[in-house]
């Protein structure tokens, strides 16, 4: 609990400082959405590859996860832009 | 309280017709998970040593996309264990997108308690055979509820924020010989008029999302209405951590996830009645349970050979401790060691060895289970 505790408090301290000096909006703005693929499915299981799905499966599941992984609508829109357009 | 669901009830059944008239096409998906194992039991009760095949889980997910705003989203899970089968229903919600920041749901869900239950539990994203300590099913942690949600995420300051606010039917406290005192959590019918309150707030400090720190909260009278246990209330939290990123010097992905609950009821004392019914006195004071879990895994997907690609590396520990005057206290700490072969991104073969030690339910326990978990998705 010792080690929890001071885990969190080093990870908020930094967080909160590395944060203050970075713009996020724009850089997700700037960034395309194979590189928001590539970082954001993997937080919480493997990357489905674009093939995995068709066009239609993943407009389903783009809402699906969505909603579960809490994505912003600028990060949902990017990503599932490019697996639509890669697969 | 009532005139907020009802309000959710209007908002999403507006929705449902308004979403209606603009979608040309709904989209209709079954997907699901199935897991088959084989468990080798070393135990300090020879009666539980052994070892045996295990179905697992078989669990059929449905998805329904009426619009672009709407969709209905429900898993039931089928379980054969210990000789037991059983069917529940995971969830069965309907979600709709209010708009870029807020989603409403209201059904049963799984709740944002921390981030296992919701987003990691099911087998073929969980990296290891078993469930921490304390997270699994009826344990210290609330699984699912009843009720109605909002949800979203926004940008904010240069960092990302995400939050889940719910009022669910909410846990029920159990009074009986075994498990006076704990809580009983993913419950559909309502014990009592007062509901739940609980929520989640996510912050993602980097542009890259690789690490998230959340807090969640959750407050509920938790007994049977019109019993001297009625008033009773728990107070739960949780704080979790992800942070998942590709790390170029050592040749792949370093995932680490961790999360703290606890739970606390207020002190009561408990009329309990022994297998003759005869009754007696059972007083939990300071009825704190707390349960965690620290994971640490590594893939390293930057190998040329496709072997080794495909493999990955975990650790776990986890703890769960129970107040030492509740019937079945437990106090147990656990180790596992994992190494996963990634078959398809959602299929694999893991194989686990985990210790787990402490005092467990009805007395010590010291068992080394080795465990062959197959799982895929489909
Ligand atoms: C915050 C965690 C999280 C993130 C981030 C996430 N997912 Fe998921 N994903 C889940 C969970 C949990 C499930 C399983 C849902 C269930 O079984 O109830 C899932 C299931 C899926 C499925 C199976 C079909 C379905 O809809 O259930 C697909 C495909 C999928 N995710 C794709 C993606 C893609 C693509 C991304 C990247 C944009 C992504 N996910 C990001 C948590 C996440």
């Amino acid at each position: 609990m010792k080690a929890f505790k001071f885990i969190a408090i080093v990870g908020l301290i930094a967080t909160v400082g590395i944060s203050c000096s970075t713009e996020r909006a724009t850089a997700v703005q700037n960034k395309a959405g194979v590189q928001l693929w590539g970082e954001n499915c993997v937080r919480c299981h493997n990357t489905p590859s674009p093939a995995s799905f068709n066009d239609a499966d993943w407009s389903t599941i783009e809402m699906h996860m969505k909603v579960r992984a809490n994505l912003t609508a600028t990060e949902s829109q990017k990503i599932f832009e490019f697996i639509r357009s890669a697969n | 309280m009532k005139k907020l669901l009802v309000l959710l009830a209007i908002i999403v059944s507006v929705g449902t017709t308004y979403g209606q008239e603009k979608s040309k096409e709904s989209r209709f998906m079954v997907r699901g998970y199935g897991s088959a194992s084989y468990i080798s039991l070393d135990s300090a009760d020879e009666h539980d040593s052994g070892s045996s095949f295990n179905m697992g889980t078989f669990a059929p997910i449905f998805l329904f996309k009426a619009s672009d705003k709407l969709m209905f989203e429900a898993e039931l899970e089928f379980e054969y264990e210990h000789g037991e089968f059983e069917i529940m229903l995971e969830y069965a919600n309907l979600s709709y997108i209010l708009n870029d920041y807020m989603t409403v749901r209201a059904g049963k869900f799984i709740l944002p308690f921390g981030t296992f239950g919701e987003r990691l539990h099911p087998s073929w994203i969980n990296k290891l055979a078993s469930m921490p300590l304390g997270f699994g099913h009826g344990a210290v942690s609330p699984s699912s509820g009843v009720g109605a949600e909002v949800r979203g995420a926004f940008d904010f300051k240069g960092s990302k924020i995400n939050y889940a606010l719910y009022a669910t039917n909410g846990p029920k406290l159990k009074t009986d010989a075994h498990g006076a005192g704990m809580l009983e959590f993913g419950l559909t019918d309502d014990n009592n008029k007062n509901k739940a309150i609980g929520g989640r707030l996510g912050y993602l400090p980097f542009s890259d999302s690789s690490l998230e720190l959340g807090f969640s909260f959750m407050n509920a009278t938790v007994g049977d209405a019109h019993t001297d246990y009625e008033d009773t209330k728990a107070n739960l939290f949780a704080y979790d951590l992800s942070y998942v990123k590709k790390i170029n010097p050592l040749g792949g992905v370093i995932d680490i996830k961790a999360q703290y609950n606890q739970s606390t009821v207020d002190d009561r004392t408990y009329e309990i009645h022994d297998e003759n019914d005869v009754p007696s006195d059972l007083v939990i004071n300071d009825n704190k349970s707390t349960a965690y879990y620290a994971q640490l895994s590594y893939k390293p997907t930057m190998s040329n050979n496709d072997f080794i690609k495909n493999l990955e590396f975990v650790g776990r520990m986890s703890k769960v401790e129970t107040p030492d005057a509740s019937p079945e206290t437990s106090d147990l700490e656990s180790t596992t060691f994992g190494i996963n072969y990634w078959l398809s991104w959602r299929s694999a073969i893991k194989v686990n060895y985990q210790l787990i030690d402490g005092i467990g339910g009805h007395g010590a326990v010291d068992d080394k289970v080795f465990t062959i978990q197959w799982v895929i998705g489909l």
